[in-house]
């Protein structure tokens, strides 16, 4: 049982852990370039030297900042307003890099399979292709708007379903309403400017898979973004000159428009790590190349991060692995309690058994001999148990969602009055009893009698409990692969743990002096 | 003891067991006892030698240190086998003198409960080298069951057997290695009078065999079965009167 919980915990969590980490990777591809809020410049050039190299399969430029999102809801004037993480993308290039366009969660049906399985209150089931098209392309069509795509979750009016699907909740399905973006500024020198605003429609909202990113990250334009936070393409002017009348200084060229981040995806078979260091030097030698150049009129970025997807989520992956050897950790501490059973069970068969061990001994068994016995059997306890442990973890987590479902759902009547059954028969075998007058007996059935109906009334009573509400934790299956690392580690573990339980009794059983043990034994 | 080797040959009599000067104290808490204070016991091969006296006086204790159970104290005399220290003897050795070349008979018994019959009989065999004595002990119990008339009892457990049933088991158990010596600790001790005759008389099938024997008892008539009777008294060996 313990090896079977140790095993059972720890694949899931590594599962979960699993799932996060390729979800981490389809939001920011696998190597990402990131300066300060200033940005970086002529990232449109950078992006065709990424382009050109071989292990590069996708590079799109973003400006990723923070902001404040006033929303359409309540009704009146008193709306809601929530902070948010901006990305300003290049959607098209961002679908190369990432999940971005399968994410787009307001799609309609595939196919009528689909549409059927949908609940009748579900708005897919009235979409068009044009809602996709909107998302893809950030701009509302209808319109010719540049929209914005709101993180699922960053919205109240989505309530997500037992099935994990949405539906908008106090009638607030939010594409195709106005929300009101305001940004703040910040100049290279790092002083902060007014803050800007800009009214957006929906055009879509993204569902990546983690609640971190889904409840806080809006998409807008890049070239929205860039405009509103003043990293876009504008004058240069000589302000050692003299102003004109207007009092205005003569233009002597532009500066480039900034980027604040740069995602690159590598092609298959490539490693993030592998094609981190080829990005960092392909930044260093195109840096190094601007700088040179004195007809530029931007300098880049004295520094800038090259880190892997891995490095990058590093807050957010961190955490849920610390969760997990914590968990294994305390699980592990069921080891001691193995081991502990173990010795106080073998500890008493020792102590029942001392005769038998002098009568061993006087026909010639050694002291090794008669630990070994105890030994063995420790060793077979532990492999017997630590097998058993890890068939029924494998049982459990293969089938851990038809368990979760069946939890989940009213216990079927055939169960409950077959239980209601068995407590009649412990009930019927009660009054045997105590017809027959053995105390034991009433004592067993009774207590079959009572666990019975508890079962019985509970299973009837019982209208589903999803541990996992999918409404409330952020995925919709349990992961159901076994760890097979953990699990050979965890049933070795359990084989050592039963060996040293045994050890200390059966040490004390080699140690039995066998002339005390047959007189008083 | 494979590495021992004998000073005589099984036929001709010669000093098989023999104990000098042996002394034996227990300690209950801070009271010593000295239960043997210098016992001296010799015993031919192919002798039967009872060692009679009274509870307490250290019969068993004398038993125990002849059978390798148990040390004398620190200087506390030597028991030789077949010529060999066997009091100075440790671990391994000790361990196969045990199992081959002596056999114990208990007044209790001492079967374990759990086992049958065969299973009990065959035991020392199944100690040490489990594959290959195994074969030869499951031959040899079955032999010697059968010659005590138990061939019909082999898969009974001890609880099942009447009191002299179990000894006979608990003797085709001492010889299923066929020892040179088998100790018996007031061997009817625990059986009626008619049961402990029997019991005997299948002793001295196996003395007339050839085998030697050490019986210990406190029952002069019992005694009176064995070819040479000592007493023990005052934790010494004396001779009868």
């Amino acid at each position: 049982m313990c090896v079977a919980m140790v095993v059972t915990v720890v694949s899931v969590m590594t599962g979960f852990l699993d799932m996060l980490k390729s979800s981490g990777r389809q939001i920011v591809g696998d190597v990402i370039v990131s300066s300060g809020i200033a940005g970086m410049p002529y990232s449109d050039e950078f992006l065709v030297d990424l382009k050109g190299m071989t292990d590069v399969q996708g590079a799109t430029p973003l400006i990723d900042t923070i902001g404040l999102l006033r929303m359409p809801y309540p009704r009146g004037n008193m709306k809601e307003v929530t902070h948010v993480q901006v990305w300003a993308v290049d959607p098209l290039s961002l679908a190369t890099v990432t999940d971005y366009a399968n994410d787009l969660y307001w799609k309609p049906p595939t196919d009528a399979a689909a549409a059927k399985a949908m609940s009748s209150e579900d708005p897919r089931k009235t979409l068009t292709e044009g809602i996709v098209t909107d998302g893809k392309t950030l701009t509302q069509t209808r319109t010719g708007t540049p929209g914005i795509a709101l993180g699922m979750h960053v919205s109240i009016g989505n309530e997500r379903q037992k099935d994990g699907s949405y539906l908008p909740r106090y009638g607030w399905f939010m594409p195709g309403n106005d929300v009101t973006l305001t940004v703040v500024p910040v100049s290279s020198q790092g002083k902060i400017a007014e803050p800007r605003e800009q009214i957006f429609p929906v055009v879509n909202e993204v569902q990546t898979g983690i609640y971190e990113v889904d409840h806080l990250r809006v998409y807008i334009p890049l070239t929205e973004g860039q405009r509103l936070l003043r990293l876009d393409e504008a004058p240069l002017y000589d302000l050692n000159a003299e102003p004109d009348a207007q009092g205005r200084y003569p233009v002597i060229g532009k500066t480039p428009a900034r980027v604040t981040k740069i995602l690159v995806r590598a092609k298959p078979g490539v490693s993030a790590n592998a094609l981190r260091d080829q990005v960092e030097t392909a930044y260093e030698s195109f840096a190094k190349r601007i700088n040179e150049d004195h007809t530029r009129t931007a300098s880049m970025p004295e520094f800038v991060n090259v880190l892997t997807w891995e490095q990058q989520l590093r807050d957010l992956i961190a955490p849920v692995e610390k969760e997990r050897e914590m968990m294994r950790v305390l699980f592990s501490l069921i080891y001691l309690v193995c081991a502990g059973l173990i010795l106080s069970i073998f500890w008493s068969i020792v102590v029942e058994k001392t005769r038998d061990i002098g009568i061993l001994r006087s026909v010639g068994a050694s002291r090794l001999g008669v630990m070994w016995i105890f030994l063995r059997y420790g060793f077979i306890i532990g492999v017997f148990g630590s097998g058993l442990g890890v068939l029924l973890a494998w049982l459990v987590i293969r089938n851990i969602n038809a368990i979760h479902q069946a939890i989940g759902s009213d216990a079927p009547p055939i169960i409950w009055i077959g239980s209601f059954v068995l407590t009649g028969l412990c009930a019927m075998g009660l009054v045997y009893s105590i017809w027959r007058g053995r105390l034991l007996r009433i004592l067993l059935w009774l207590l079959g009698t009572m666990v019975m109906g508890l079962i019985a009334t509970g299973l009837a009573l019982h209208h589903g409990t999803l541990i996992w509400d999918p409404s409330v934790y952020y995925f919709t299956i349990v992961p159901d692969q076994v760890d097979w690392t953990t699990a050979w580690t965890t049933a070795i573990g359990g084989v050592v743990f039963s060996v040293i339980g045994a050890a200390i009794p059966a040490s004390k059983a080699a140690d039995i002096d066998p002339v005390e043990a047959l007189r008083y034994g | 003891m494979a590495e021992r080797q004998p000073t005589h040959t099984h036929s001709d009599p010669h000093p098989l067991i023999e104990a000098r000067g042996v002394r034996k104290t227990y300690s209950f808490g801070a009271v010593p006892v000295e239960v043997l204070t210098g016992a001296d016991l010799t015993v031919q091969s192919g002798e039967w030698v009872a060692v009679l006296g009274s509870s307490g006086s250290g019969k068993s204790t004398l038993m125990h240190l002849l059978g390798g159970l148990d040390r004398p104290d620190k200087d506390g005399g030597e028991i030789r086998f077949d010529g060999q220290p066997i009091s100075v003897s440790h671990g391994k050795r000790l361990d196969g003198y045990r199992n081959k070349d002596i056999g114990f008979v208990f007044q209790f018994y001492h079967l374990l409960p759990e086992l049958s019959v065969f299973e009990n009989a065959m035991l020392p065999g199944m100690v040490g080298n489990w594959f290959t004595n195994r074969s030869k002990a499951r031959e040899s119990a079955s032999r010697l069951l059968d010659s005590f008339g138990l061939s019909h009892r082999l898969a009974h457990r001890p609880g099942q057997l009447s009191g002299g049933e179990r000894q006979r088991v608990a003797i085709a158990r001492a010889l299923v290695n066929s020892p040179r010596v088998l100790l018996a600790d007031e061997p009817t001790g625990n059986l009626d009078t008619k049961t402990g005759a029997g019991i005997l008389d299948l002793l001295a099938e196996r003395h007339a065999a050839g085998l030697t024997l050490i019986m210990v008892t406190h029952d002069p008539a019992v005694a009176a079965r064995a070819t040479r009777v000592v007493k023990l008294a005052n934790g010494r060996v004396v001779q009868p009167s």
